[in-house]
């Protein structure tokens, strides 16, 4: 579905991605793994056409060098990390800007029918409906994540790119996106690829993971397979030992409750 | 919003008619609708007629298509560098202006041009200081990020309106000229200014409606644009390219008039929403009528003076933005 080659990129003549390749297949959920600065996010960028690279990307064996902006739209969607937002614009108008790449151009270009269900579809799946008319500078941060997914979502694209899409979510609404973008990936000729600071929620969403270091990839392939030594050598500590602390504070918690 | 969209727009096309009446029906010798009304159909006395075709409603004209090319111009520009502090003037425009301005005045060149040429220099003057803006901002960021465009062009105004000052300050015999021109006023007389900016401000109003979906999508920043199908690059350099043209057309005619262009976009989006299909053309509608009112305010509080309209938006652009603005914020 996704294949990258040797893709390198980076910031003025600073290389921040060197010599990356990987793949994601049909209903694939990659996960992008390494510590802060190691390219991660770069690397998302490079496949958007946000930054040029070298290398090559395909989806569906088409090249995306050579598209424009708005082909490449339709492929690929990225759920950026949330910026400021200055603009008062409604839930259901910045959804439906997730439309733009299947409209066609006219003066006063108006949605079609098929544009307006699909914001409202993905508004009802990710529970947005009631807020459909408020304006998303009164959003929470949370709620903001949701009309961004759901904006991501409505563009309908065969690959889908996340930025640490659980940033600013409760940990209800991180499981419950972590759920949306497996139910999402299940239909057929879709596949994502997400940057996820916590490992936990990482391996609840990937079934394949690619792990970074100082820009280069040290470990691809599937999320069993990871290598647990690596993994605490990239992220500079004891990870097994941190995940472990983790799951006795738990257990203590619910020796304390009763076991609930 | 207790009033429906259909009824703001109702609202919208009273208060344009309104004010461009008062423009109209207000001064030394005041009309009535019903005297305007007939004057514009050919009828009534000719005295009144001559004064209706031949003075009030072209200056009314004027000041309505540059409130209109300016709230339009900020609107854009504020969109398209993602920053709701952007304005055209901000890039440059009207420093260029009024530096092309001031060295006609000061080197008393008259052309084949005629009356054309202050306005000409104005024009050119706006556009070249953005292309040299925008030139730069470039070199210090391939990608035209809003920060860096509003730097640069912050940073050329002000290096050009202190050439300008300078000129003025070793030119004395023509300073009160240029400071007049700087404040703005719509005192020229005839149709030839509304001639000339209401077809640029047509055409350039096309141009940005058919751009209204990228311009919503632009107002999120260069990378969710990018992510959403818009290269931001492209579109951005012909959107301020046709902004300098149009508010460098604007400032020819009347000089420079602070204020609408950062103002008029915000309270348009307050009320029509944010989506560029509806804040275009109503905040043009809002900024020329506003326009008009400030020019009839200008004229008429300090009757006979006429004090600069430039003061005149600013007094009473700063409480009516501060109300729009901050209505139900804070408490």
């Amino acid at each position: 579905m996704l294949v990258t080659d040797n893709i390198s990129c980076g910031y003025g003549g600073e290389m921040v991605v060197r010599d990356v390749s990987f793949s994601v297949p049909e209903g694939g959920r990659l996960v992008i793994l390494g510590p802060n600065g190691c390219g991660k996010t770069t690397l998302l960028r490079a496949l958007m056409g946000i930054l040029p690279h070298s290398g090559s990307v395909s989806v569906d064996g088409q090249g995306t060098e050579r598209l424009s902006a708005r082909e490449r739209g339709r492929l690929m969607a990225l759920m950026p990390q949330m910026g400021e937002i200055s603009f008062t614009y409604t839930v259901m108008e910045t959804v439906l800007m997730g439309r733009y790449v299947h409209m066609e151009r006219n003066l006063f270009a108006s949605h079609s029918a098929r544009d307006i269900q699909a914001a409202e579809e993905q508004l009802h799946a990710l529970g947005l409906w009631d807020e459909r008319d408020r304006p998303i500078t009164k959003l929470s941060g949370g709620q903001l994540q949701r009309v961004l997914l759901a904006r991501t979502f409505a563009q309908e694209p065969k690959v889908i790119l996340l930025d640490e899409p659980t940033n600013h979510l409760d940990l209800r609404y991180q499981t419950e996106l972590v759920e949306e973008l497996r139910r999402w990936t299940s239909m057929p000729g879709r596949a994502a690829v997400g940057v996820f600071h916590d490992l936990d929620l990482a391996l609840a969403f990937a079934d394949t993971v690619l792990l970074m270091d100082g820009g280069r990839s040290v470990y691809f392939g599937p999320a069993e397979g990871l290598d647990l030594k690596k993994l605490s050598r990239v992220f500079g500590m004891d990870v097994p030992g941190y995940m472990r602390a983790s799951r006795e504070r738990w257990e203590r918690l619910e020796e304390g409750n009763g076991n609930i | 919003m207790a009033i429906k969209r259909g009824g703001k727009y109702v609202l919208l096309g009273i208060f344009a008619l309104l004010s461009v009446l008062l423009g109209v029906g207000v001064g030394s010798v005041s009309l009535s609708p019903a005297q305007i009304i007939t004057a514009l159909a050919g009828g009534g006395e000719e005295s009144v007629r001559s004064l209706v075709l031949s003075f009030r409603l072209p200056r009314v004209a004027l000041a309505f298509l540059t409130g209109a090319a300016l709230s339009v111009g900020g609107c854009v520009m504020q969109s398209a560098l993602n920053n709701p502090l952007a304005s055209p003037f901000g890039l440059g425009v009207s420093a260029g202006a009024g530096l092309g301005a001031t060295a006609v005045m000061i080197s008393g060149v008259t052309g084949a041009l005629g009356a054309f040429l202050l306005p000409a220099a104005g024009f050119a003057g706006g556009l070249l200081t953005v292309l040299l803006a925008l030139a730069l901002a470039r070199v210090f960021d391939s990608r035209l990020s809003g920060v860096t465009v509003v730097l640069t062009g912050m940073v050329i105004s002000l290096f050009f309106s202190a050439i300008m000052d300078l000129a003025s300050a070793m030119n004395p015999e023509y300073a009160q000229r240029i400071g007049l021109w700087q404040m703005g006023s719509f005192s020229a007389r005839g149709w030839r200014g509304p001639a000339v900016l209401g077809p640029v401000l047509l055409v350039c109003l096309g141009f940005f409606m058919l751009r209204a979906r990228e311009l919503d999508i632009l107002t999120f920043g260069d990378e969710q644009a990018q992510a959403m199908g818009v290269d931001p690059r492209r579109i951005k350099r012909s959107l301020i390219a046709v902004v300098a043209v149009l508010t460098g057309s604007a400032v020819a005619f009347s000089g420079i008039i602070g204020f609408i262009d950062l103002v008029a976009p915000h309270v348009a989006r307050r009320i029509f929403g944010a989506g560029h299909g509806r804040s275009i053309p109503a905040g043009a509608v809002l900024g020329g009528s506003f326009m008009v009112l400030c020019d009839l305010a200008s004229r008429t509080i300090a009757s006979p003076r006429e004090i600069p309209v430039g003061a005149v938006t600013a007094l009473l652009g700063a409480p009516f933005f501060l109300y729009v603005f901050f209505r139900g914020r804070g408490r």
